[in-house]
Parts: structure tokens; sequence; C-alpha cells
């Protein structure tokens, strides 16, 4: 049941996190359309740039762009390049409304609400509309290449006319008015919180990334999670329209096929970090709870280092589990550099430690003794843990997680020194991919992040994510369980205080159209009819 | 009994409604049928406050009305068919026996439920409480299947622990980091306000919405 | 009015199906009445509080007066209510994601089902076969099904913490209540209103709200 999928009309930031084949910098610039004829031409002139999901090969370097390009559209976008009404009524309301229509369900409320964007979110004429058209996405490894392209867009902007580069985005130093949006990973992969971040994604047939990532990319089978039988790659449908779904299904999307067919749906959002509050409630708290790193991982489910509490839930074992990781790492890449060697053992024992940053499941930590239930990545990637312990209760061991699933792309932006305050510049540009909004990216987002009854833990939100709020005396109104261990005799640890540590400051949902799309679109030939 | 799962009652009725216009009607909807009256009757019965009758009437879980016009035609080849008559069908799911709860509705909402069930085939012969659930018998199907997800408790006693949970919570979250003794003093303290082994006060009112509004009973206000 | 009460949603469906497979539906109820199997997976999917069927064919449809015609009905017809915690997506997903032999079980002979899987077929199904409620009401607006459950738990923990410490020193109160916190750890989560799930049904609620007084203390 293997799917082909026909990657090279496939937009590259589909089947490829950037950031992890080794494209740190983005550039995110936005358009508004003015000019429907116009506005087709610019689409024309941008697509030869795009970039696609072929793989980059190692042997055929020419393959790896030195910057790669990838353009989407709100509704509002292709409304006015002239995509025909019936077509546009056959996408779903989430997405014809966009993202900021839809903050009663996902949340953003109160820090989170649009009032509180960059300002590029909000036309001072309608606050309410949607003015953001296009996202055009710049992913490279140097800062030269990078600009290069988006001067190149420029000037193909310049050129055409009809459509107008929005700024207003927030920047360092009070700056409010930039015209793109930067993000960078840092060296360390880490993100402003400190955590280990890119480090699974979903899986799913046809993608054609590397296999082990199937090992907890995929959906579980029931059999041992530490082995590749133990996961099944998700399907296509998941990710891209026009291939069969988990149900089984062709994913519903407008028509005529060929429009959407290969296409998907991104939600772009900009998620300021509270750093300053984070340092400080992670250092107050954790202290109180016993021991600061343990603490920050079992916010997240994993720790700082990356390792995953459900498998290494000392600190002891999950630090000498990452040094040894990154001893063969570091052996690999000087071997690899020509700078040294590396055993055929080494090479066979780095995989399996590779294999158990992603390798597990819930099914020996029933009782959320080692990974607590409200622990971020056990919220927004249940694995098998709805099942709760029972002995087959549903069809499949993920059958209410496996179409919840979500690709992540995007990085983080901004710097956080020593000395950073919440006021600074800093977070992540988070870019969701699936093909049903309100299935897959909101139900996380309002039944999984903002609320707490299928985890059986009420109206408890997620401690890094959930819009906490606060009370009149300013403290965080956040409250997580961090659950006892009966093994140790660990009494149950009961967190409230929790502050709000992201905002939402941005961002709206997008159709990332196929190759074969992109070129009707500017043709202006789309007809459902 | 496929009624009854444990202490937990599935009623249901379909009621026969009168056919054509009544004589008697809510104002404003003269020349309209008995159903669209008690339409009209179920839509608007919280006019005047957002609570809703059934929270007077002891040991209801959960109930909804909703009225049946026609059966539902699949389409072809399946045959299509009709009612002769709409039903106002009535779902409840309460605590105990029949009779018992049936008599509280009487006694706590005997005019609402009978403007509502005057428009229905034979309501001419309720006269008192035991005419009531005579008639309601009547108009009673069985269950062929019951599926209680939930506990067969006294309403009373799931509205009391709804009220400990809540309550309790606040105090383990609010008492994390204490030593014995301060613990100690301060869950004598919510055992007081609380009341645990007092079903009836402070708990949690029926049907009540709203984390403001939902608590009654509490002899103390303040922080507890 | 709408299907929402707080955080329990209000399904109703009816079906038809052939007299002559009623029996065989009425036998799979029985079979799940009596063996957990079947029901096991919608207790751990744990979105209900309560829900039934009635079967009933056109003589059992009551009549109670001569002026009310007999019912002839050629379909027997099943009459299913839930009241059940989430979305109307989320539930019908997860009986169609996690349980559809339980669910192609009890609907099987119904006319037309089209199986619980693929699911967009049995949205449209239940969809054209649901009826709106006209009045809700849900004792417990902010407690799901879990919340009940838990609260049972609590409760009865309390009760017997409390007989258990009465004379306890300060130090054996401790001990026993870390024993209490680690029995009940899950499920002492505080409670609040639902989430948002539908904007529709949000408005009315919020419009009835504000033009209607609010209830009495």
């Amino acid at each position: 049941m293997i799917s082909k999928l026909d990657l090279p009309d496939i937009q590259g930031n589909i089947v490829k996190a950037y950031g992890r084949y080794g494209f740190p910098r983005a550039r995110y610039v936005f358009y508004q359309i003015n000019d429907s004829t116009k506005g087709r031409k610019f689409v024309e002139n941008v697509t030869p740039l795009v970039t696609t999901s072929v793989p980059w090969s190692e042997d055929k370097p020419k393959n790896v762009p030195a910057v790669a390009v990838n353009i989407a559209f709100t509704y509002q976008g292709l409304k006015h390049l002239d995509i025909p009404d019936d077509t546009l009524h056959g996408f779903p309301d989430e997405f014809a409304m966009g993202m900021k229509a839809r903050r009663d369900i996902i949340g953003d409320n109160g820090p989170n609400h649009f009032e509180h964007w960059d300002k590029i979110w909000n036309d001072p004429a309608d606050k309410f509309s949607q003015n953001v058209h296009v996202l055009i996405g710049l992913n490279a490894k140097e800062e030269g290449p990078l600009e290069a392209a988006y001067q190149q867009i420029c000037g193909i902007l310049a050129a055409t006319g009809g459509v107008t580069q929005l700024v207003g985005h927030r920047g360092a130093n009070g700056v409010e008015d930039l015209p793109y949006q930067s993000a960078i990973a840092s060296d360390s992969n880490r993100e402003h919180f400190g955590y280990a971040d890119g480090i699974s994604t979903s899986y799913f047939e046809g993608c054609r990334e590397s296999a082990r990532y199937v090992v907890g990319g995929g959906k579980p089978t029931g059999l041992d999670p530490t082995t590749k039988e133990g996961w099944a790659p998700l399907a296509a449908g998941e990710f891209v329209f026009g291939h069969a779904d988990e149900s089984g299904a062709y994913p519903e999307a407008p028509g005529p096929p060929l429009f959407s067919r290969n296409g998907t749906y991104m939600v772009y959002r900009k998620l300021h970090q509270n750093v300053a509050t984070f340092r400080t409630f992670l250092e107050a708290e954790g202290s109180k709870f016993g021991d600061v790193e343990t603490f920050a991982a079992k916010l997240s489910g994993r720790w700082r280092n990356g390792a995953p509490l459900a498998t290494f839930w000392t600190k002891e074992s999950a630090n000498q589990f990452v040094a040894e990781l990154g001893a063969l790492l570091e052996k690999s890449r000087l071997a690899d550099a020509g700078q040294g060697q590396i055993s055929d053992a080494e090479k066979a024992h780095l995989a399996e430690l590779r294999l158990q940053l992603t390798a597990y499941d819930y099914n020996d930590d029933t009782t959320g003794a080692k990974c607590p239930f409200s622990a971020h990545t056990r919220r927004t990637n249940p694995r098998s843990a709805l099942q709760f312990g029972e002995k087959k209760p549903f069809d499949t061991p993920g059958a209410l997680s496996n179409r919840r699933r979500i690709l992540r792309r995007g990085l983080p932006y901004g710097e956080s020194p020593a000395n950073t305050t919440d006021a600074d510049e800093h977070g992540v540009i988070m870019m969701i991919v699936n093909a049903d909004l309100s299935r897959q990216f909101e139900f996380v987002q309002e039944q999984w992040i903002n609320y707490g009854n299928d985890f059986r833990l009420s109206n408890d939100q997620d401690p890094l994510l959930g819009n906490n709020g606060f009370n009149e005396n300013g403290r965080g109104k956040g409250r997580m369980l961090i659950e006892g261990d009966s093994q140790t005799n660990r009494s149950p640890y009961f967190c409230s205080g929790i502050p709000t540590m992201v905002e939402t400051r941005g961002g709206d949902y997008f159709f990332v159209p196929s190759m074969t799309c992109l070129r009707m679109i500017a043709m202006g030939i789309v007809d459902p009819t | 009994m496929a009624n009854q799962m444990g202490n937990a009652y599935a009623l249901t009725l379909l009621c026969p409604i009168r056919h054509g216009v009544p004589q008697q009607c809510p104002e404003g909807l003269g020349g309209q049928t008995s159903a669209a009256c008690v339409r009209y009757l179920l839509q608007d019965v919280m006019r005047v406050s957002l609570d809703s009758p059934m929270a007077k009437v002891p040991n209801t879980y959960l109930s909804r009305f909703y009225i049946l016009e026609d059966v539902p035609y699949q389409g072809k080849p399946a045959k299509l068919e009709h009612l002769g008559s709409n039903y106002l069908v009535f779902c409840a799911d309460f605590h105990g026996d029949l009779d018992t709860w049936l008599t509280g509705m009487w006694n706590a909402i005997q005019p609402e439920i009978c403007g509502l069930l005057q428009y229905c085939f034979g309501f001419e012969s309720v006269h008192d409480c035991a005419s009531f659930i005579t008639w309601i018998k009547k108009c009673q199907v069985e269950t062929t299947f019951f599926f209680d997800g939930s506990t067969d408790e006294p309403l009373a006693v799931q509205l009391k622990n709804l009220y400990l949970k809540q309550e309790f919570s606040k105090f383990v979250y609010a008492n994390q980091g204490n030593g014995p003794e301060t613990i100690q003093a301060n869950f004598r303290e919510f055992v007081a306000l609380t009341q645990p082994d007092n079903i009836d006060a402070p708990t949690w009112k029926p049907g009540a919405y709203g984390l403001d509004k939902v608590v009654s009973g509490l002899k103390t206000q303040g922080a507890g | 009015m709408s299907n929402i009460a707080g955080k329990a949603y209000a399904m109703n469906v009816v079906t038809p199906l052939r007299w002559y497979t009623a029996w065989f539906n009425k036998l799979m109820f029985w079979v799940s009445g009596h063996f957990n199997f079947v029901t096991k997976g919608l207790q751990t999917l744990s979105l209900i509080h309560y829900a039934r069927w009635v079967v009933i064919d056109g003589s059992q449809f009551p009549r109670l007066s001569d002026k009310q015609p007999p019912e002839e009905l050629k379909y027997t017809y099943m009459l299913f209510f839930s009241n059940f915690n989430g979305s109307w997506d989320q539930y019908v997903d997860s009986f169609s994601s996690a349980i559809p032999t339980g669910l192609n079980i009890f609907w099987a002979f119904n006319i037309k089902y089209p199986c619980s899987v693929p699911m967009l077929p049995f949205h449209r199904y239940i969809t054209a076969n649901q009826i709106w409620t006209d009045h809700y009401y849900n004792a417990y607006p902010m407690a799901a099904s879990n919340d009940v459950k838990a609260a049972q738990r609590v409760r009865n923990g309390l009760l017997g913490f409390i007989a258990d410490t009465k004379d306890s020193s300060a130090q054996d109160f401790q001990l026993k209540y870390n024993q209490l916190l680690m029995t009940l750890q899950h499920d002492v989560s505080q409670m609040g209103p639902n989430p948002i799930v539908s904007l529709s049904a949000w408005a009315v609620e919020d419009r009835l709200r504000k033009e209607r007084p609010a209830a009495g203390a």
C-alpha cells in the first residue's frame, strides 16, 4: 500500500522541514494583491523559483538549491486572484474566515488577541479583515544567498506591479515596521526556552524522508515501539490533498480536483515567548519541585537536551544518553569531513541511539509517573496513550491520535540573552501543515492544548502553550499535575501559578498549492465546471 | 428491564400531539398548530430565567425534548412512509424509580409540564399526580439498550461530589509544599467549610452555568 | 434552542430498519449489555454520560385516543439518544476511528446505513437523520462525564480519609494525605466552562445571556 507521491508537483516545505536540512535561516514575506491580472503575473513570475519536494540526494549536490522558495495564499488572496466562487465555496469555513475570526475556537483571546499582533496583520481601515493575501517563504543556509533571493523577488514585484509587499513586523529594539519576518535556528538547535527542537516529525507514506523517521513519527502498530515494527507511515492524505487519508477516503478539498491535488493547508503563527517569565518561573517552581531541569522536562515531556522522558525518566540517564549520542554524532561528522574515522560497530550503535530519541510510547507509563499526562509533547502527540492502559479497546492503538497529527515547519526568531525581558522580540514562527484545519490544527489547539478532558484532566491546559491567564494579583492561573511515582514513593506535585509563556503575535491560514495549481492560477484558468 | 442500569433510569416518552389548531395557544401563536405551540413553548421556556424548569425536578441527570414530525426518508429504493401524528419525544436520564421521579416532576413543575402536555392526546384525563403518572406511562416506550457511561448515584450525591472535587482541587493546589501541621489545620477548616458528609449543603446547584453561580448553601463566604 | 448544554451535546437520531432484521439488532444490543468486549471501547472513550437506543415498530407508538390514527409503518424504527462531551465532529470521528465494529453492529441493519468507515458517508448519514433538540437540560453543565466519575472517587476517598485520620498526629496525617493524593491525583483537576466548540452555538448563547435577564442567585 505504498503511495507514490508526485514529489516534483508538491511544494518542498510540505515534505521538508528546511531547518533540519541545513537551512537554518528564513525570511517570511507577505503581500496584498491590488490588481488581479498583475497578481497572476506575479505568481507566474515567482513560480519558476519555487522549490519542490524532489529529494535532495547527497550524490547530486546540484539538486540542493541555495535558497528554498515557497508560496502560499489566504482565502482572500485566492479571491483577489480571481479564483472562481465555486472553487472558493469549496473551501471549509475555517479557511474562508481566516485565523483571526477563529480566535474563540483556538484560544486567541486575552494576550493572544489580534489587537496585540504585529501591525502587518491589522488593516487600520478594518482590523477584522484578512488583509494578508500571499506568503513567500525563503529558506537558506547563508545570509548572502538569502538576501539575493529576496532582492530577486523584490525585483519581480517592482517589475510586475499591482501587488504590495506588506510591512509591519516587529523587530528588535521596539521596531514595528519591518518588511519581512526573519527567523533563524540557533547553532545548538535549541528554541528560546532552552529545549532542543525539531526532533520528531510526522512521517507519512511517500514523503521519502529517511526511513528511520517512521519510528515515533508514524502511527503506532501495537508492536514494540522501540523497534521499526512498532510503527507504520501515516496515510499521505493527512497532509496532502488528493491522497487517501487515515479514514480511508480522500480529504475534502475544493474543486476542481486538479486545483487542490497535491496542495495542502499551512497555518502560520508567530508565537512570542515570554522568556524572562519562563526563566523566573522555572527557577522558582523548579526549585520548589526539587530539581530545575527535571521540572523543565516534566513541563515538556522531553528533557531540554532532547531525551524523551518516557524512556529516560532520570536526569542521569538522560544526560548519559545525550552525551553518548553527541559523542558519536561528532565522530560521524568528523568522519564525513575526512577528519576522523568511525567503525561499523560505532555506526550501528549511533543508529540505535538516534532511534531512542523517538522510539517510545506510553504503554509503560499509564500512570504518568515518568511523563505527565499534561506534558506538552504528550498532549500534542499522545501516541497510544488515549487507550489509558486498556487492552485493545479500539480498532488500532493510535485510533484517537492518528488523525490529529500535524507537520511542524518553521524556525525560532529573535534573541534571548541572559538579561532578556519579556518585551524583547523572540519566539518561534510556527508553520503547521495539515489537510484539515479544523480536525487537525484547531482540534489540537482547542481540545488538547487549551483543555484537558481527553486526558481526564478537566479544564487543565498545556503548561507551555496554554492560554493560562493571570489573576488580579498578577499570578499565573495555569495549573499542572506532575504525577507521583508509587515505585519511588515520590508524591504527586500540584503545580499552580503557571503564567502565560507563549502569546500569539500574528498569523493566518494559507493554502499551499501544487506546482500544477500555481501554473493554473497564473494562467487564470481554474474552473470547477 | 432495559430501562434501568443499576439505579439509573432511562425514560423515553413519545407523546402524541393533537392534530390541527388548538383552542388555546400561547400569545402570538393564533392559527398555529398544536405541534408549533409545543415547540414554541420548549424553545421559549427560558425567557424569564436562564435556568431550565427541569432543574427543579429532583434526581434528573439530563433530559431533552424534541418534536418528531415524521419518520426520515432514506431515499430510493427505501420506501417512503409517514407518521400519522407528531410526537413530543422526551428523554430523561435520572436516578431512582419512575413513580418517584414522576411524582417529583408533578410537585415541582406542574404548571410548566401541564402547559406543555395539554396539547397532547388524552391529556384531558390528567387532573392529579396519579392520573399524570398513568398518562405518562401510556406514552412510555421500552428502552432497548441503555449505556451508562457515568455513575448511577442520586443527583444530590453527584452534585456534592462535584462540589467537593472542585473545592478539594483548590485545596490541594493551595497547600502544595506546606508542612504537615499547616496542612492538617487547613484541612480541618476545609472539612468544616465544605461538610463532605452533608449531601445537602454546601453543594452545586443543578443546572447552574458559570463558576460564580454554581455553589449553593455555603455558610461562610470568603477564602476557605 | 441548541443541542448543547455546557459540556454536553444532545444527539438525536431516528433511522428505519427492516422489521424482519429488527430482532437481530435487539440481539446485538443484548449481547453488548452482557459482554463487555463491545462496550469496553465506549467506556475507554469516556465521552458519554448516558446513551440509549429504542427500537420500536408502528404498533408500539403510543396511542392515547381514538382520534389519534394508529401508526401503520412498514419499517421498524431505531431512536438513538446520546449525551456526550466534545464536539459533534470529535464524537462521530472517534466512533468511526476507534470503534467502527461496534457502531456497525448496532446500525448494520438500518436502511442504507453506509458503514462507519469511511467517515464522510457516515457523517452524512448521521446528519441526514439527526433531529435537533428543542430543549436540553444538563444538571452539571461544567462537568464532563470524566468529571462526574472522578468526583465520585474524590468524595469517597475524602470520606475514608477523614475517618482514617480523625486522631492522627501531624506526621501520620501527612503520610495518609500523600497516599490519598497519590490515589486521587488524576481526579482533582479543576472544572470550568466548556471550550467554545461551535461559533454559532456560542453566538446564540451569548445573545440570550445579554438579551434575557440573568438567572436568580
